[in-house]
């Protein structure tokens, strides 16, 4: 068994206030990987042990 | 609109990472502020539901939880508003990731000191609260550490002819104030606090301001290592008491502030009024 054990569940309270920090709108939640989605700015957040990272910087650039 | 850079945010969060593990040190510092924040929302009939604690440093959000409201820990690092195992956010102070009216009350420790926008940051705060919300905030202002900076400035002309900024420039009380006005706040009060912090020897309070996080962020600093005699030498200039204690008051600036409402007292406009300035000059004595 080589899987990762699953991330610890996001509060519900908390996404569902969470919102993209570049442009205030609105966020996918991708659990397989573990990213918060902002389609308008292009960015992925990624959520580390719980914890969405919502810092511009460190977000995942997403492709065209 | 480019916002001057003063703080080097890189930095700051750096700093607070650092500070995660050893922030036990300088907790009794950290729940005196914060009880004297927290006693403010005593004085209001209003209750809360929901806050966001933003960099309370795992000191504020269990403080919250425990009065039964259901706070959201933000932190510009991630360990540091982990600390407390609740929901938590990394997240720029200056690039709040949340939906309009979002929060009962936000409150904000002891953290606003290093933000570049403060009124960016208000005007969020506004926006991320609900109609009748409260911002409940303080933060250091001059003169905290003045003993510090002066004995620095004076210990790095000494030995270098010259200074670099060192000490955080601190907002004035009244600079406060102007802030949550100008961001819209209703009902806008700074008034403030003084913590008396006293240290028996120089290095505690170097240790103390390296444990909460403290040290210096600012762009401008100096890259170069401080020489150890010039430390050395500013550490002996520090003002001392009569008994030989160092003493570094931490100054507060305690806000509070309130997302306008309907419901809330409003001053009436000109024109609105029903009784005549005469009528109530002749009325009186």
């Amino acid at each position: 068994m080589t899987e990762k054990p699953p991330a610890p569940p996001l509060d519900p309270r908390l996404l569902s206030v969470l919102v993209c920090p570049v442009t205030k709108g609105p966020l996918v939640y991708d659990r397989e990987a573990g990213e918060l989605i902002s389609k308008r700015a292009g960015l992925a957040f990624p959520v580390r042990d719980g914890i969405p990272i919502m810092l511009p910087d460190e977000a995942r650039r997403l492709d065209a | 609109m480019d916002v001057p850079q003063i703080f080097d945010r890189r930095i700051v969060r750096l700093h607070r990472d650092r500070a995660a593990d050893q922030v036990d040190h300088v907790r009794p510092v950290l729940e005196e502020a914060a009880g004297r924040l927290l006693d403010r929302l005593d004085d209001v009939t209003r209750s809360f539901g929901t806050a966001l604690d933003i960099g309370g440093r795992g000191v504020m959000a269990p403080l919250l939880r425990g009065r039964g409201i259901a706070t959201v820990a933000g932190d510009l690092s991630p360990r540091m508003c982990a600390r407390d195992g609740g929901p938590a956010v990394c997240m720029d102070d200056e690039w709040l990731p949340f939906a309009p009216a979002s929060f009962d009350l936000v409150v904000a420790c002891l953290s606003l000191h290093w933000v570049n926008d403060l009124p960016g940051l208000l005007a969020q705060v506004r926006n991320i609260l609900v109609p009748d919300g409260l911002f409940l905030a303080c933060m250091p202002v001059l003169p905290t550490l003045a003993g510090l900076r002066h004995a620095l400035m004076e210990a790095e002309t000494a030995h270098q002819g010259g200074i670099s900024p060192r000490v955080a420039p601190f907002p004035g009380l009244r600079d406060c104030a102007g802030l949550l006005q100008r961001a819209g706040f209703a009902l806008p009060v700074a008034d403030l606090d003084v913590i008396h912090l006293s240290y028996q020897t120089p290095v505690g309070l170097i240790a103390d301001l390296r444990h909460a996080g403290e040290t210096n962020a600012l762009c401008q600093r100096t890259r170069k290592v401080t020489p150890a005699a010039l430390l050395a030498d500013a550490l002996g200039r520090l003002p001392r008491d009569d008994d030989g204690s160092i003493a570094q008051d931490l100054h507060i600036a305690v806000m509070t502030g309130w997302a306008p409402a309907p419901t809330q007292p409003q001053p009436l406009r000109p024109g609105q009024f029903t009784t005549p300035l005469e009528d109530a000059l002749r009325d009186s004595p």
